[in-house]
């Protein structure tokens, strides 16, 4: 019994690390620009693909091809960004860039229909059967692991250039008051660039490390994104270790409905969880500072 | 609000009437006509899937063009609308019309739920509120087996029933043609109440709550007593619609209303011209057809709906409505002015 | 003056005899419309792909030579495997194309949805797919179904588990789908009526791609002899390696037997890997067959798609393979072709032998292979029909 609770206990902080990766992003990305991209999880399926092509069909290493999403990823990021949400900045509606991220995630789902098929790929990386027995006779497999610390090393990463880079702390007076951050000389166009960028990075490469785990289809984003974004409002919209601590719960609320419930429940679970957490305390797990018309 | 806003008051009101009257007479005239020009059941079919996204696509935009209000759940109505009417007649063999009333008067009671629920969120927040009670719903009605068959689905729902009166033959509504004339029936009537809500106080009240909500309140506004009746009322029409819905294609699945069919009805929204009473209507003509007539293209179908939108929206924001505004401007007429300026 | 009067006979002749001619290979020149119900579209396009494939291949053998003088058509319209689309697809087929008969759909909400319609039209459906019993089991005489049901299948591989794997326990793993509730019931029913335990009965969606959590649970059950699992090969990918990982199946060092039905295709052993071992299921088409129509089969698919064959296209080139018949036999529209189809019998095809009931269902048994999965990651047709 204890064991099964333990490896339960591990179940949920992998799928939440798995959350975790592409809420990342999201958090970033409303952050910094105030804006919903539905088109993210688009991005991590992408960038699967581009893992999956790297490693299987050009015969790549599968640690580099890892690599090579996280550049399409950023590539993604600047095109969509250039092309949707910096000419409808302008604007300063809040439905509009919604409503145009909707259309390209339609757009790049069924483009990648078109080149890939509808067939899943069957996309294994050399750690993704390797398994690691633990103690109390649980386990937990290699591209887990991996999933683990390079979530946590590159938050740990995000978390230092915020906070002690001048570009960091840059970011945040934008994310802050984007206005003032213009007067003081700071170019908020060029910074809302770079998160769209190292978001969708963050993107790809989450794909890569997913792609193992996914069941690998164009539609494969679809099946995280609505959970992603209810992660990253349980955390606080903009608040990355609000979006951690989120990530990790939803996940084992995931795991232990489905070992003490049934599977087919856990999204009622998360989504009431949701919606309680929205009526009362709509700021999130972690109350944000900043002063937020909510 | 100036009057600005009231296209009446530019034009003097008997011109007014008759405009819109000699509208409406022109619009029956076309719903009578169109199952006489279309006499397959393909096209038949098409037209009442059009006639239900319209009673749909004017249902969500009060509550998002009028009100203001991000509601990203419309397909929950929608389904729970369908469920509820039916339930109600297989289960315990309530009559058809009375089973209708009370679908739309529970998608309403969710709608208003939603909205008192939701009364301090604004923006992204309540956008996602009401995305996670469309997942909720959906959720419900999936794995409920007892209650909803879950994906067993239910099957052979009748259509409404006939109608006898007397000294006119049966009319049936088990064919195409007087399905349409029903559901087509129905959405007119529901723009005709919407048209008269908007011109009305109540319709100054909520664009006030749109564009400035604490400057409604400071007005004497009560921004949640009309924020809910939005909801109330766009919910409703959503309802009818699934009612409609499940008496027409006889076969219930709760896949029908997934997240995504709420973002096509916010598609139609917006590509018609969010913000008006007429842009929806087109839209949901236009995005309904669309597809249809695209069939041509097979697997380029959804690639090209997808690049649709993401174009509307990033040239063509108020729509339709604003593409037709500027061709008039262009060809040297007057602009005729809107309900209400479209939001930016 | 004679002379050219004969040649312009003769001329006038030839010219009529040739115009006859002509006009009789035309007229033997017919061609069978059959329309195509299949998702095109979104994930449903999964099986429309694949059905398009072996219809494709099929058609294009019949047409070198014809059958009867009749050549064969096909149009497809896309059924999104949902019940709104389906009607649509349907309700445009029937009045655009007008098919003599028409194939269709995978997915039973589909199916379902537009059988009303096919038999308001009087046209037949054939189907080789949906599993649900509503689909035939009502005695609906304009739809067949060549794909055993999943009554037919679930007592058959339950009934096979408690005999002849000696199966006592067993735990329900399904898609919250139509098919994978229908299937898992019928399962679960008759292994209990033979005295056997269901551990745990455990529903997922379509969207869950992270098993292990469900692996855990059913490693916390106990002695599981058997799982029988129903669901398509991308989740059932992710199933068999979490349950190995668990060290719950044989291929992860544990004991129990996933037990599989008709809808993971030939080629899952080889993603799968050494997970998949001593997985036990049925299959709609066994490529170890060695009857010529299916050796045939998998060497012209082979040479046209360059890649293994899978169930979804030996079921559809099956479906056109049926029609034909019936065509040799004598039909040539809708109703002729209903009434000749119900008669068939002694028909050999690649996922196996048709004979319809009364209910238009197919009753024979060795449409249900059961397969095992050796070491090396090929199959052992264990041949229990």
């Amino acid at each position: 019994m204890l064991t099964v609770a333990l490896q339960q206990g591990i179940n949920g902080i992998v799928v939440g690390s798995l959350y975790v990766l592409v809420a990342l992003g999201l958090t970033l990305i409303y952050g910094v620009l105030v804006q919903i991209n539905f088109a993210h999880a688009d991005v991590v399926t992408i960038g699967a693909f581009a893992a999956y092509f790297f490693t299987f069909v050009f015969g790549g290493n599968y640690l580099v091809s890892i690599g090579i999403a996280l550049m399409v990823g950023a590539a993604l990021g600047w095109l969509v960004n250039a092309a949707i949400f910096a000419p409808l900045r302008e604007r300063g509606s809040e439905l509009l860039p919604l409503i145009a991220t909707i259309g390209v995630s339609i757009l790049l789902q069924n483009a990648m229909l078109l080149w890939f098929g509808p067939i899943p790929y069957a996309f294994d990386s050399p750690y993704s059967n390797k398994v690691m027995r633990l103690w109390g006779g649980t386990f937990i497999t290699w591209q887990n692991l991996i999933i683990i610390l390079v979530s946590t090393l590159t938050i740990a990463l995000l978390y230092a250039f915020m906070k002690f880079t001048f570009m960091g702390k840059a970011l945040r007076a934008v994310a802050q008051d984007r206005e003032t951050a213009g007067l003081m000389g700071i170019n908020p166009n060029q910074l809302i660039m770079l998160t769209f960028v190292i978001a969708s990075a963050l993107a790809g490469m989450g794909g890569a490390m997913l792609g193992p785990i996914l069941v690998l289809t164009p539609f494969a984003g679809t099946s995280v994104i609505v959970k992603a974004f209810a992660i990253v409002i349980i955390g606080g919209f903009g608040n990355v270790e609000g979006t951690i601590i989120a990530g990790l719960a939803v996940g084992l609320i995931e795991s232990f409905t489905t070992q003490l419930v049934n599977p087919g429940l856990t999204d009622l679970v998360v989504f009431t969880l949701l919606l309680l957490m929205l009526a009362f305390r709509p700021t999130g797990l972690i109350a944000e500072k900043r002063e937020e018309n909510v | 609000m100036s009057s600005e806003g009231h296209p009446a008051l530019a034009v003097p009101p008997d011109r007014a009437w008759i405009n819109r009257r000699g509208w409406f007479f022109v619009v029956a005239v076309i719903i009578a006509v169109l199952p006489l020009v279309f006499q397959d059941s393909y096209w038949r079919t098409n037209l009442i899937v059009c006639a239900l996204n319209v009673m749909l696509a004017i249902g969500l935009d009060f509550i998002l063009g009028y009100a203001g209000q991000l509601n990203l759940g419309h397909s929950a109505f929608y389904g729970i609308g369908a469920y509820a009417s039916t339930l109600l007649i297989m289960k315990l063999g309530v009559p058809f019309w009375m089973a209708f009333v009370s679908a739309m008067a529970l998608s309403s009671a969710a709608g208003m739920a939603l909205s008192i629920f939701a009364v301090r969120l604004r923006g992204h927040y309540l956008a996602i509120a009401s995305l996670g009670f469309a997942v909720i719903v959906h959720q419900v009605l999936l794995n409920w087996i007892s209650l909803t068959q879950g994906p067993l689905g239910i099957y052979a729902i009748k259509p409404p029933p006939d109608i006898a009166l007397p000294g006119v033959p049966v009319i049936s509504f088990a064919g195409t043609g007087n399905m349409f004339y029903l559901v087509a029936g129905f959405a007119l009537l529901f723009y005709l109440l919407l048209d008269q809500l908007v011109r009305s106080p109540i319709g100054e009240a909520l664009t006030a709550i749109r564009e400035d909500e604490v400057s409604a309140a400071s007005f004497g506004i009560n921004c949640t007593a009309w924020k809910v009746f939005a909801f109330g009322v766009g919910s409703a029409l959503a309802g009818a619609a699934g009612a409609f819905y499940a008496s027409f294609v006889g076969t219930l699945v709760p896949d029908a209303f997934i997240i995504t069919e709420s973002f096509t009805i916010l598609a139609m929204v917006i590509v018609g011209g969010m913000g008006t009473l007429i842009g929806p209507v087109w839209g949901a003509i236009l995005l309904t057809i669309l597809p249809e007539l695209l069939r041509g293209f097979g697997d380029l179908r959804l690639v090209l709906y997808g690049a649709a939108l993401t174009l509307v929206v990033l040239f063509m924001p108020g729509g339709i409505v604003q593409a037709v505004q500027m061709l008039r401007a262009r060809l040297g007429r007057l602009p005729i002015a809107t309900h209400a300026g479209t939001r930016q | 003056m004679r002379i050219h009067s004969r040649i312009l006979c003769i001329g006038v002749a030839a010219s009529v005899a040739l115009f006859a001619a002509a006009n009789a290979a035309h007229a033997q020149d017919k061609a069978i419309r059959i329309g195509g119900l299949f998702a095109m579209s979104g994930p449903g396009s999964y099986f429309g792909v694949q059905d398009k494939q072996g219809i494709e291949l099929a058609i294009e053998q019949l047409n070198k030579t014809g059958v009867d003088g009749y050549r064969f058509e096909v149009q497809y319209e896309d059924s999104a495997c949902s019940p709104l689309p389906a009607t649509q697809a349907a309700k445009r087929i029937l009045e655009q194309y007008k098919p003599h008969v028409v194939l269709g759909e995978e997915c039973s909400d589909a199916t379902l949805a537009v059988m009303p319609l096919m038999e308001q039209a009087k046209v037949p459906l054939l189907n080789a797919g949906s599993s649900s019993i509503k689909i035939t089991d009502p005695g609906n005489p304009w739809t067949f179904r060549i794909m055993p049901n999943e009554v037919m299948q679930g007592v058959d591989i339950a009934t096979n588990a408690y005999k002849r794997l000696n199966a006592r326990t067993a735990v329900l793993l399904y898609e919250n789908t139509n098919a994978g509730i229908g299937n898992a019931k019928v399962f679960g029913d008759t292994f209990k009526s033979l005295g056997g335990q269901i551990l745990a009965d455990i529903g997922f969606g379509r969207d869950v791609n992270d098993f292990t959590a469900i692996a855990t649970r059913i490693a916390g059950l106990g002695k599981v002899d058997v799982i029988p699992t129903y669901t398509l090969e991308g989740q059932g990918l992710r199933i068999t390696q979490a349950l190995a990982q668990a060290g719950v199946t044989k291929g992860g060092g544990g004991q129990s037997i996933q037990l599989g039905t008709i809808w993971l295709p030939f080629g899952f052993e080889q993603k799968a890997g050494k997970a998949a071992l001593g997985y036990v299921r049925i299959v709609q088409f066994d490529p170890t067959d060695k009857r010529e129509v299916v050796q045939n089969f998998i060497r012209s698919f082979k040479a046209k798609y360059n890649q293994e064959p899978t169930h979804i296209n030996a079921h559809a080139f099956d479906q056109i393979l049926v029609i034909a018949d019936v065509v040799r036999r004598g039909g040539k529209d809708s109703q002729s072709i209903r009434d000749i189809m119900t008669t068939t019998k002694d028909f050999s095809g690649v996922t196996g032998s048709v004979e319809f009931d009364k209910t238009n269902q197919n009753i024979k048994m060795d449409t249900i292979h059961y397969m095992e999965t050796l070491p090396d990651l090929s199959w052992k047709a264990l041949g229990w029909n």
